[in-house]
């Protein structure tokens, strides 16, 4: 038995997992069960051979599933990571409600969310996504707050159109492979299609509204903050990384896309800038983080865009992507599990954790020499010119906005002071992961060790760091108070038009279903009473008239045939 | 060898039994449902042996005279077995829910010997061998249908009588003409052989093709033809339920892949040119009947414009001529027939037990009924097209069919239909699981003192048959397995 039936078993453990959470008798104990769920993930990311595929003819429509070496880091990465948050939300969880609830759509999201960084043809890709995509929902709205309700609203509404446009694009890029549905092949057929344009299209709004490529980004800044801390983590940390992943594996890299290429750069970078600028107007840590999800994933989708610009070797892009996914992925699930840490500590233990939140984020800004820092050179290497320039320039407005969420962070008085192993453990190990790992896969990035320590490598990114650093010293020197603007830029931009302007037009119509539809509703149509006057006359005319008349037509018909 | 002749009677003869048993057995509920039970079981052993033989390629045919020079044929293959398992399958559960349903109601007897007496012709459309015999059993299921959807006999179930028997009857008006056009031109027409249409000009054959789907898109509920599908919701659950999913609406879309590829043939349709039409008319029923879902407020009304919406799938996979739609139509016709009925038992579980019948009184429900509402919730994910439920499977086929055609924006109808189900689902499901309980909603205690299993588990049992269909579509048996086969059989022959 090779170890190439850990595949497999990396999903079919966390779904047995889920099926029998929903036994009385496990329900309870769900929660610690759902820690294990990931272990199989995890080993299948050290020990099982990549590039074999294992084909299971007999589920679904013939599930193939295969490691690619990227697929190991992503795989590896993301199991890590709910791993660690799966231990957290044991004690996060503690004392509260319907927590084998979120045992069960915690495992169904971890099973499709391992399933995308495995799936070897489009088919088992379309359905993990799918399965990440919607079980996510359940972990956003937990709480059942209000705003959570209506962030949920926002994610499923975008996660819906994300998954239509995604199916899409899918069965036209399997239709152009002949009806294969390989993923190995369908780059290459998108390249050679007449429909690519449209394909493209599809396949970058699908993947980057679960990446945050602006401006589809809207859901992410609300979603993610609105769910229990250990689900901010692994939705931040892991989920979004479904939606670049899908980016590198479907988009045909190595062709030169100047239009598209030039597109998905110029948004990316939009959101590596703006995002972070943004987030420094936000008071709640949780939501400055989302913020700083969006900016990392713009850089990611910069670097794509730009690498698809230039037709610039799959290999090297994808290796630059998939190490700086993996360090931005632990490092932004220690930070999101520091901030519930700190919430709950108090005295030394939160000066300890509060130290080792500050390393996190001057790795994520890329201070030299830590994970950081070898993340950004192994993204920036592929490039030149305007993109490699404005990734070494992201330290900047990256820094300033981790500050900010540093100084947001307040320890709870009434806290423990002595940090229980389940809550201190995870934010520890995330953060070494983040700070080391890159060194020791480094090789992969095809660069020279000491290429980490050369004089202008270590300027080009302590520069921008210290300009950060002192104007935010200043800034905090001088008590500058930030402007603040809504959570969720231009969502809220999207409620207000509705209040403002769809709803009072739709008043009118019925007022049968909640607020999703209300949303799909938008369109302010004054004439849609008219179109349904019209359209419930014109169904009672035909119940009353048509069959008559049908018949006298047949008749007359059936006369002149015979 | 002999006995086997007998299988297509014996099928028939599975329901009729219970059918004439019910009559007699009026005021004798135990005895009646146990004759019910026990046949439907001894159908289900039926199919399972037919499904062994036709797989590895016997077909079973009976004939007799029926006028000299025309026969009633029953013939049981590939495609007819499809149907006749659907119908097998599903009519055992919708048995037992009748049971639980109707139990302590007046006129069972009535109910449960019209009942059978559709799932006779139902069986008798599938496996039909020629034209006329599926014009007889056809004839049937109209006029057996009527007694059930009048059952309450209330003021608005006798309109929605009078308006189904306008519309069906109709409908059999133009297939009948249809017919016998045909046949005066071609001979009597079996769909073993499909009808030989060289004594028409393309214009005839074109307008004898319009009668025969305008005949049986009234069943089908094509537009502008569906209106008494929205109007029967006035219908008992089970009748709903067996509306939707077994017999009536199935029998018209059966009947429109039976024209399609066993009377004129796939070549003939796209040569003269009715393909693309067809499929554009059922795209239409499709964004249309969806549309009109979404506007709806009564639960039952919002499933049946569904109906509406998803039966036209399978008219469009048939009339996209190419293997992955023929295999999407064909699948569909299990697949929506499983999640269709989960939908339905759904809502009569709902109204039987909680008196909910309006999608706003649906608030907090699902934690109250959890097993029924994971049912519910599951067959709308299943609608909408989310995998691994076996509606995606259908779509994905379907999809693949539309480009194989060279008809993309087939995908487009696929994908604003399915955006449009998450529309007027979603918000279902989350009333039912989000919002808090309304106050006038019966307590836990008061729903676990009325529990009745029976009512409950065969919703289960066909939501957890949607989410096997999908997940397990790879399997030879699966009805993708077995929709292929049919499709190999079709393009091989």
């Amino acid at each position: 038995m090779s170890a190439l039936w850990l595949l497999p078993l990396a999903l079919a453990v966390p779904l047995l997992l889920a099926a029998i959470s929903a036994l009385p008798v496990i329900r309870d104990r769900s929660l610690s069960l759902a820690i294990l769920a990931p272990l199989p993930g995890l080993a299948a990311a050290f020990l099982a051979p990549r590039g074999e595929v294992l084909v299971l003819p007999d589920l679904v429509l013939g599930v193939t599933l295969a490691l690619s070496e990227a697929g190991a880091l992503f795989l590896g990465g993301a199991s890590f990571l709910w791993l660690m948050a799966g231990i957290y939300s044991r004690f996060y969880m503690r004392g509260k409600d319907r927590a084998g609830n979120f045992a069960l759509f915690w495992n169904l999201c971890l099973a499709g969310n391992l399933g995308v960084f495995i799936a070897a043809d489009a088919i088992t890709f379309y359905v993990a996504f799918a399965l990440v995509s919607l079980m996510a929902f359940p972990l956003v709205i937990h709480d059942r707050s209000a705003k959570a309700l209506k962030a949920g609203v926002a994610y499923i509404v975008l996660a819906v159109i994300g998954e239509a446009a995604l199916l899409a694009g899918l069965i036209l890029s399997s239709g152009a492979a002949g009806g294969v549905a390989d993923i190995s092949a369908l780059a290459d057929a998108i390249w050679l299609s007449a429909d690519r344009p449209l394909i493209l299209t599809l396949l970058i709004t699908g993947f980057g509204i679960k990446a945050g490529l602006v401006p589809l980004h809207i859901w992410l800044p609300v979603a993610h903050p609105a769910a229990p801390v250990p689900a901010s983590a692994v939705l931040s940390g892991a989920i979004v990384k479904a939606g670049i992943f899908g980016l590198i594996a479907f988009l045909p890299l190595g062709d030169s896309l100047p239009a598209t290429g030039n597109t998905l750069m110029t948004l990316g970078f939009l959101g590596a800038f703006g995002a972070a600028l943004y987030g420094l107007t936000q008071d709640d840590p949780k939501a400055v983080l989302a913020y700083s999800t969006v900016s990392q994933m713009g850089l990611i989708i910069g670097t794509v865009g730009a690498g698809l610009a230039a037709g610039l070797e799959a290999a090297l892009v994808i290796m630059a992507v998939t190490i700086y996914a993996l360090h931005h992925g632990l490092a932004k699930g220690a930070l999101f599990l520091g901030v519930g840490a700190m919430a709950a500590a108090s005295g030394a233990a939160a000066r300890r954790q509060r130290l080792i939140l500050a390393l996190v984020a001057l790795s994520v800004a890329g201070l030299p020499l830590t994970g950081g820092a070898l993340a950004k050179l192994a993204l920036k290497a592929p490039l030149d010119g305007v993109s490699e320039m404005l990734i070494t320039a992201s330290a900047f407005t990256t820094l300033l906005l981790l500050a900010h969420f540093l100084s947001l962070l307040k320890p709870e008085s009434t806290g423990e002071s002595r940090a229980p192993v389940m809550r201190s453990l995870p934010v520890a190990a995330l953060s070494l992961a983040a700070l080391a790992l890159p060194w020791t896969i480094w090789n992969l990035s095809g660069l020279p060790l000491d290429y980490t320590w050369r004089q202008d490598n270590l300027l080009t990114a302590g520069v921008p760091l210290l300009l950060a650093a002192i104007v935010a010293s200043v800034a905090g020197r001088l008590a500058f108070k930030l402007p603040h603007a809504p959570q969720g830029d231009l969502l809220a931009l999207v409620y207000t038009f509705s209040r403002r302007i769809a709803l009072p037009t739709q008043r009118h119509i019925s007022k049968a279903g909640v607020t999703l539809t209300q949303l799909i509703r938008l369109r302010p149509l004054r004439h849609a009473d008219w179109l349904k006057q019209f359209a419930d006359r014109s169904e009672g005319t035909l119940a009353a008239a048509l069959p008559t008349l049908l018949v006298t037509l047949i008749l007359a018909l059936a006369l002149l045939a015979l | 060898m002999s006995a086997e002749i007998l299988i297509p009677i014996l099928l028939l003869l599975a329901p009729l039994i219970p059918a004439v048993a019910s009559a007699l057995l009026a005021g004798h509920s135990n005895w009646r449902n146990t004759v019910n039970i026990a046949f439907a079981l001894f159908k289900l052993a039926l199919v399972t042996y037919a499904l062994a033989g036709v797989a590895s390629g016997a077909e079973y045919e009976w004939r007799i005279a029926f006028v000299p020079g025309l026969d009633m044929v029953l013939r049981l293959d590939a495609l007819a077995l499809l149907f006749v398992t659907l119908s097998g399958v599903l009519w055992t559960a919708t048995t037992l829910y009748a049971i639980a349903y109707l139990k302590g109601t007046p006129h069972q007897a009535r109910f449960f010997a019209f009942f059978n007496l559709c799932v006779v012709a139902a069986s008798g459309i599938a496996m039909s061998g020629s034209l006329i015999t599926f014009f007889v059993f056809y004839e049937l299921l109209t006029l057996a249908t009527w007694p059930l959807v009048v059952h309450t006999g209330s003021a608005k179930a006798m309109a929605a009588g009078r308006t189904y028997l306008a519309y069906t009857l109709a409908g059999s008006a133009a297939l009948l003409a249809g017919i016998v056009w045909l046949e005066s031109g071609a001979g009597p027409v079996e769909f073993a052989l499909g009808a030989d249409l060289s004594s028409f000009s393309p214009a005839a054959a074109s307008l004898i093709f319009a009668l025969l789907i305008g005949g049986l898109g009234a069943k089908s509920a094509l537009i502008p033809l569906h209106p008494w599908l929205p109007a029967a919701m006035a219908a008992p659950a089970p009748v709903s339920a067996l509306l939707h999913a077994v017999a009536v609406v199935k029998a018209g879309a059966f009947g429109v892949v039976r024209v399609i590829y066993d009377v004129y043939g796939i070549e003939t349709v796209a040569a003269l040119g009715l393909g693309i039409p067809l499929a554009a008319l059922a795209s239409a029923t499709i964004i249309y009947g969806s549309l009109q879902a979404l506007r709806q407020s009564d639960i039952k009304k919002r499933l049946a414009y569904s109906t509406v919406s998803q039966v036209s799938y399978i008219i469009l996979g048939a009339s996209l001529a190419g293997p992955f739609a023929v295999i999407g139509g064909l699948v569909h016709l299990v697949h929506q027939g499983l999640m269709k009925i989960t939908l339905f038992f759904g809502a009569g579980v709902l109204a039987e037990r909680a008196n909910i019948t309006g999608i706003a009184q649906m608030d907090g429900i699902g934690r109250r009924m959890p097993v029924t509402l994971a049912a519910f919730s599951i067959a709308s994910l299943g609608m909408i097209g989310v995998p691994p439920v076996a509606g995606f499977v259908s779509k994905w086929y379907l999809g693949m069919g539309g480009y194989q055609s060279g008809a993309n924006w087939v995908i487009g109808v696929l994908i604003i239909s399915s955006l449009l189900n998450a529309a007027y689902f979603l918000p279902m499901l989350y009333r039912a699981w989000l919002k808090p309980a309304a106050e006038t909603l019966p307590s836990r205690q008061q729903l676990a003192a009325s529990r009745t299993w029976l009512l409950i588990l065969p919703g289960a049992f066909t939501a957890a048959a949607a989410l096997g269909a999908g997940l397990f579509a790879g399997f030879e048996l699966s009805p993708l397995g077995w929709a292929t086969l049919i499709a190999e059989r079709i393009y091989l022959r």
